[in-house]
């Protein structure tokens, strides 16, 4: 075996070490390595596995009395999760493809991995006082989340057609149970079925592009189709026509997963009809995951196609603007409006996207993050709004009046956020915005980047107007006010900083981003 | 786009034997067979239900829930069989992930004991 090959393999050896492993090299040792770099999903499937064991066999238990381990559980997953976070951060391998390139492993992988895991630490924090309230005392909620974060875990890494959808269909099904988790309640049951139906449809659809791609090359390999389309002809090709319409399908199938704007219309009702908790885990966690694989197969794999699927790219980024900010200047219940105002933002992304350079990517990567902190806040101040007597019923914006005078702080974070959402200069919103649009006009767009920004304008509309309702609206009648639980104010406080902070100084997170994107040219 | 019809020739060819071979089969036992029809053998069989009614009725939850364990548990086998034939050939490799796959399948069957949803009543 040459030392190059080596070397790719096993970046951090020096050259002693790669003359003893060139001696005992077998294929069990190749193994070993592979088996390092799945460490974190093997540490998260085997405590799933225990948890749920662990858990049939207390929660059934006569001697014990029955008990419910919904708080423990949760403190639990936290500690698994924050576990794993260590694993991920302790790798030492910097690239690797494992198991017939159908895993891979780089910089990309493991950032993204270590975002989805800080963010779903948040949000089971924040969303652990709800789940109680709302009596779901299923200990498999846990359990799901863990599997969702399992899922996207392999969806990241995927380097081949059947374990993308494997990977997908995993993390699609935790969350179909995770809308329908509280089953007393219609709306969310109604909200785990639609989520099902469509879902299994999108899914159909990425099966179709698949086998269409299978039918046409006979390879489903990330790398495979990377080598059979490299610097082909768009023109001249044989099968293009064939690759086109299977490109077709596995787009649908990424835009409904993100739910941008044509595939958009179950996202609305899904957010609103399920449980705030796993709502929250929804909105924040998925995207960056699809979004990276997604980027992946587009940037490095189709790069051949790319007039066709910028194309198509550019409409959808225009489509999700509009409507993501026209519709929600109609909605009065706030789960609706922030269901639209993530269609939006999903077309902004979707705009980075289609600049198809390395500031586009970057910028889009840069904007999720700040997504996700900006929206880790807004949905940790939707949680403090519960009152005595809008606690049972999903709330609508008028539940926002007179938050500032009732709880100022409350106020003051979720004024920030939203802020940060509509891009008002002093915050990382902003500087996330206009990195996206930057990066949209230096590759030529300018018509769609037009159009975003004018819908940017009519979206901050309903932002300044939630933010009117919070400091200028008086509330009709009084009622207890529920203290804010330590995590959401925890959690709001450091959003807070951080979207102070990346606007001063976002250096930290530009070089990430950086770095994330560099792994995809 | 030649080398399409050349490679799914054989499947044409399936198709074609497939049909000429249920069309024989249904025809020879529609037209040789000894035919003495009464209420019981006409009538269709569907596991104790009178299968002409309202199919708006209320359906117990619990077939689904069986059905779904069943499935699970079936495909088990089916999974087995192959590896059974093939473990000359995959090594300890094989051999272990196929044992994980069964542990694994062991933690969610004693999930699905323990949660009573094995049981009828």
């Amino acid at each position: 075996m040459d030392f190059l090959l080596l070397n790719y393999i096993f970046p951090r050896l020096d050259l002693v070490e790669l003359f003893n492993l060139n001696q005992y090299m077998d294929f069990s040792l190749l193994h070993q390595n592979y088996f390092k770099m799945f460490l974190p999903e093997v540490f998260l499937s085997t405590s799933i596995f225990i948890m749920c064991l662990h858990a049939s066999l207390i929660v059934t238990s006569r001697r014990l009395s029955y008990p419910l381990v919904m708080q423990s559980f949760g403190k639990l997953s936290v500690l698994i999760l924050f576990l794993a976070f260590l694993l991920v951060n302790n790798n030492s391998i910097l690239f690797m493809l494992t198991y017939q390139n159908t895993f891979i492993f780089d910089l990309l992988t493991s950032n993204v991995k270590q975002i989805l895991l800080i963010s779903a630490i948040f949000c089971i924090l924040i969303s652990e006082n709800n789940l109680i309230k709302q009596q779901i005392n299923n200990f498999e909620y846990f359990l799901l989340v863990l599997s969702a974060i399992l899922g996207l875990f392999f969806l990241v890494s995927s380097y081949d057609m059947l374990s993308l959808y494997l990977a997908i269909e995993m993390q699609s099904l935790c969350l179909y149970v995770l809308a329908a988790a509280k089953k007393d309640s219609s709306f969310s049951t109604e909200a785990g079925l639609k989520y099902f139906i469509l879902g299994s449809f999108s899914s159909a659809l990425l099966l179709f592009g698949i086998s269409f791609l299978y039918g046409c090359t006979g390879t489903t390999n990330f790398d495979n189709f990377h080598l059979l389309f490299a610097g082909i002809d768009g023109e001249t090709f044989l099968l293009t026509a064939s690759v086109e319409k299977a490109l077709i399908c596995i787009m649908a199938a990424f835009f409904f997963k993100i739910a941008a704007a044509p595939f958009h219309m179950w996202s609305p009702d899904v957010y609103e009809g399920s449980p705030t908790s796993s709502t929250i885990f929804f909105a924040v966690i998925p995207k960056i995951a699809l979004f990276a694989v997604f980027l992946r197969l587009f940037q490095s794999v189709f790069v051949s196609f790319e007039e066709f699927f910028l194309f198509a790219l550019a409409f959808f980024s225009i489509a999700s603007v509009t409507i993501g900010s026209f519709v929600a200047l109609r909605q009065k219940k706030l789960k609706r409006l922030l269901a639209y105002s993530s269609i939006s933002h999903v077309g902004y992304l979707l705009l980075a996207f289609s600049a198809n350079s390395l500031e586009g990517t970057q910028s889009l990567f840069f904007y999720l993050v700040i997504y996700m902190i900006t929206s880790l806040c807004i949905w940790s101040v939707v949680l403090s709004l519960d009152t005595l007597t809008n606690e049972k019923r999903s709330k609508t914006l008028i539940d926002l009046a007179s938050i500032s005078s009732t709880n100022p702080f409350l106020g003051f974070g979720g004024m920030l956020a939203f802020f940060s959402l509509a891009g008002v200069p002093p915050l990382a919103g902003f500087f996330a915005k206009m990195e996206i649009f930057l990066s949209a006009l230096s590759s030529s767009l300018f018509f769609v980047s037009i159009i975003a920004i004018l819908s940017s304008v009519v979206a901050s509309f309903y932002y300044i107007r939630l933010i009117k309702t919070m400091y200028f609206e008086k509330k009709r009648e009084n009622s207890f006010v529920f203290p804010v639980t330590r995590a959401c104010s925890l959690t709001i406080s450091g959003a807070v900083f951080f979207l102070f902070y990346f606007f001063i100084n976002p250096s930290l997170l530009l070089l990430l981003t950086q770095k994330m994107a560099l792994c995809l040219f | 786009m030649f080398f399409l019809v050349e490679e799914y020739y054989p499947i044409l060819l399936l198709l074609f034997v497939s049909i000429g071979l249920a069309c024989i089969i249904l025809g020879a036992s529609y037209f040789l067979g000894i035919q003495r029809p009464d209420t019981e053998k006409v009538s269709v069989y569907e596991c104790g239900f009178d299968p002409y009614e309202d199919s708006r009725n209320k359906f117990d939850v619990r077939f689904y829930l069986i059905a779904i364990i069943f499935i699970v548990f079936d495909l088990e086998a089916l999974f087995l069989f192959p590896w059974a034939v093939s473990l000359s050939h995959i090594g300890s490799m094989g051999f272990w992930t196929m044992v994980d796959f069964l542990l694994e399948l062991t933690v969610g069957f004693v999930y699905v004991w323990k949660i009573g949803a094995l049981e009828w009543e």
